[in-house]
């Protein structure tokens, strides 16, 4: 089997299985637009500034919670279950690529549903033209984020508190996906380029692939 | 720790490893299983040499059955072997064939978190036989077994060694290494050989 | 015909009364006909009340008598009114953006309140489907049916007391405060909706009966595994 049809392997079964858990549509994604609910009564439903303030909430909770669909239990090897895999002949890589794809097709409509239940509950001014920036922005910072807490998440496999472990770890490096999408739908009302802060996404996801590329046998090796 | 470890093993022969809890039985299988590498020395295992990418090659002919199930406990047992059949580029006809053979035909399309230890080990015989590795690891495979799945694993270790493959099998009880070309007791992280 | 066939036949019937009912009443003379929205949105969120007053009830009686039925009774009836709590708070942000210009009103608490109480009850769906022993299932599903509950009289009172933007009760002891014709129509709609929750509510119990059944029936324990076939070992 070539490396990609080994990830797509692996990405198949990770949506098989979380199709049966169910964790991101009846756990993470009511949670995350239960976290919508609270910023506006924590602020006294001051109209004018949660309009302002739905887009930027939209993404730091699509981070916080985009972590939690990254991380989750139906995407978590045994141990036993990576040595059959390392046996078996699966490439690490093929291993990570697999897991970030499905990790990226449920965190993206994850990501609009999210998005939706902001507009509706938010009521934004959103300029025209934000609806396919709002889609692309989605698509990069679901793949670097998908990414990032692959890579998070085989670093602290096995350890105690590793949802809390890979946590602190992602939030922080994530901050340029948050940065690049917020202001890239913040700049289409005030005319300013887009392009830099696509740009910005762009070159995370890519450092992201490469060291993901780079690291993988040493990561599953250190995991033993 | 292990030391002092000077092993070889020839094809078509059957080496049991037995020793207390903490002797370092499952360390030295995982070795043997090119999952760890040793600090000093060095490993060959069919042909591949520890800490060289030769090992990656070497892997496919390995088949290990380890302490826990490997298995993904939401797919159902047809499904879990398709999935491996497939990563290891075998027709997953031949995964439910195999599953027919241990036994499990009636219940595959049962999911392996339904499924009792005993299956779930069947389970597992299952693959090895639709690998066909030439070396074959088992870490206290028999361990709750009755004695029909107990004699499957015998014949998964008789094909093994008929067609030249090797087989190392670990126990804590000596009695499970009845069939044993020759026995390693490990005691303090060193071998001794057994008559 | 089946009991739950003739049940949904009935449902269907309702409906449709309920659904003349609804266009014959006069329109509002502010909100014009989008005042029909209210029929719908009154009826399903009355209907969720009830609907989790149900699964309270069959929480408790299912923690004092440990008997299946409560606990298929219970989460049925938390299925369907969680059903009719998403349906009234859609109906009822459509009518806000017609009516009022905003689907979402935060000064409003009984919207608030009400989309709290929704994923309240989403919690206990899920509490159920993350739980694998039937017994654990129910045991942790009823107390959480049981105390969930409280949350009822806060949407329900909560225009009383903020003064919001969301209408007051329209039917009070001292009389309705709407034309006679149109306090038909709710009420109507009102027991049209209770006939529809029955029938769901039976169809779903029954289905609940049936998915126990099933899980338990079928090979007994030691027929499922077949002895291995040693002999074909090698052909594998």
């Amino acid at each position: 089997m070539t490396l990609w049809s080994q990830a797509l392997e692996i990405a198949r079964v990770d949506l098989q299985v979380e199709r049966r858990l169910g964790d991101t549509a009846r756990i993470i994604l009511p949670f995350a637009v239960v976290a919508l609910l609270v910023f506006p009564l924590a602020m006294g439903a001051r109209l004018a500034e949660i309009r302002a303030i739905g887009p930027a909430v939209f993404w730091s909770l699509g981070i916080l919670f985009g972590m939690q669909v990254a991380l989750r239990q139906s995407a978590t090897d045994s141990s036993t279950r990576r040595d059959v895999y390392a046996l078996i002949g699966l490439d690490p890589v093929a291993r990570l690529l697999g897991r970030a794809m499905s990790g990226g097709v449920l965190l993206t409509g994850f990501l609009l549903v999210l998005f939706l239940a902001m507009v509706v509950l938010y009521g934004p001014e959103l300029a025209s033209g934000s609806w396919w920036v709002l889609v692309v922005s989605s698509l990069l910072f679901a793949i670097g984020l998908t990414q990032l807490s692959t890579l998070a998440g085989e670093v602290t496999a096995g350890l105690r508190n590793r949802a809390g472990m890979a946590s602190l770890i992602i939030a922080p490096l994530s901050i340029p996906l948050v940065i690049g999408a917020s202001q890239a739908l913040a700049a289409i009302p005030g005319g300013t380029g887009i392009l830099p802060w696509i740009l910005l996404m762009v070159a995370t996801d890519m450092a992201m692939a490469v060291v993901g590329i780079g690291l993988a046998r040493p990561l599953e090796e250190a995991s033993r | 720790m292990l030391r002092d470890i000077d092993l070889e093993l020839a094809p078509g022969s059957v080496l049991g490893l037995v020793g207390p809890n903490g002797s370092g039985k499952t360390t030295l299988l995982r070795l043997l299983a090119t999952l760890l590498e040793p600090d000093q020395g060095k490993a060959t295992i069919l042909g591949g040499r520890s800490g060289t990418e030769e090992v990656y090659r070497a892997r496919p002919g390995i088949g290990l059955i380890g302490h826990t199930p490997s298995l993904i406990p939401e797919l159902t047992l047809e499904e879990n072997i398709e999935h491996m059949a497939r990563l290891g580029g075998h027709q997953p006809l031949r995964g439910r064939q195999a599953l027919s053979v241990v036994g499990l035909e009636e219940v595959m399309t049962r999911r392996a978190d339904a499924s009792s230890h005993g299956m779930l080990r069947r389970a597992e015989v299952a693959l090895l036989l639709l690998r066909r590795c030439r070396l074959v690891l088992l870490d206290e495979a028999t361990t709750g077994l009755d004695a029909e799945a107990a004699g499957l694993v015998g014949a998964l270790v008789e094909r093994t060694r008929e067609s030249d493959g090797g087989v190392v099998m670990v126990s804590h009880d000596r009695s499970r290494l009845d069939g044993c070309d020759s026995i390693l007791t490990l005691s303090e992280g060193t071998v001794e050989v057994s008559p | 015909m089946s009991r739950v066939r003739a049940s949904l036949a009935l449902a269907a019937a309702a409906l449709g009364v309920g659904l003349w009912f609804a266009l014959s009443a006069p329109p509002d003379v502010l909100q014009g006909a989008y005042s029909r929205l209210l029929y719908i949105h009154a009826s399903t969120l009355w209907l969720a009340f009830l609907a989790f007053g149900v699964t309270c009830f069959a929480s408790i009686a299912w923690l004092i008598r440990k008997r299946p039925r409560w606990d298929r009774l219970a989460s049925a009836s938390v299925e369907i009114g969680v059903l009719f709590t998403a349906i009234g708070l859609v109906v009822g942000m459509i009518w806000g953006k017609a009516v009022w210009g905003i689907a979402w009103d935060w000064m409003d608490p009984r919207l608030a309140t009400t989309a709290v109480m929704f994923f309240v009850y989403l919690g206990y769906l899920a509490l159920r489907a993350a739980t694998d022993d039937p017994v654990a299932r129910a045991r942790r599903s009823a107390i959480l049916g049981a105390i969930a509950v409280v949350q009822v009289p806060l949407v329900y009172f909560s225009v009383n007391l903020f003064r919001t933007l969301h209408q007051t009760q329209s039917i009070r002891p001292d009389g309705p405060t709407m034309p006679d014709e149109m306090v038909t129509a709710l009420l109507v709609n009102v027991a049209v909706f209770t006939i529809l929750y029955v029938a769901l509510l039976w169809v779903r119990v029954d289905l609940a009966r049936a998915e126990g059944t099933k899980s338990g029936v079928g090979l007994v324990a030691g027929e499922a595994v077949k002895p291995p076939r040693i002999n074909e070992v090698k052909d594998v």
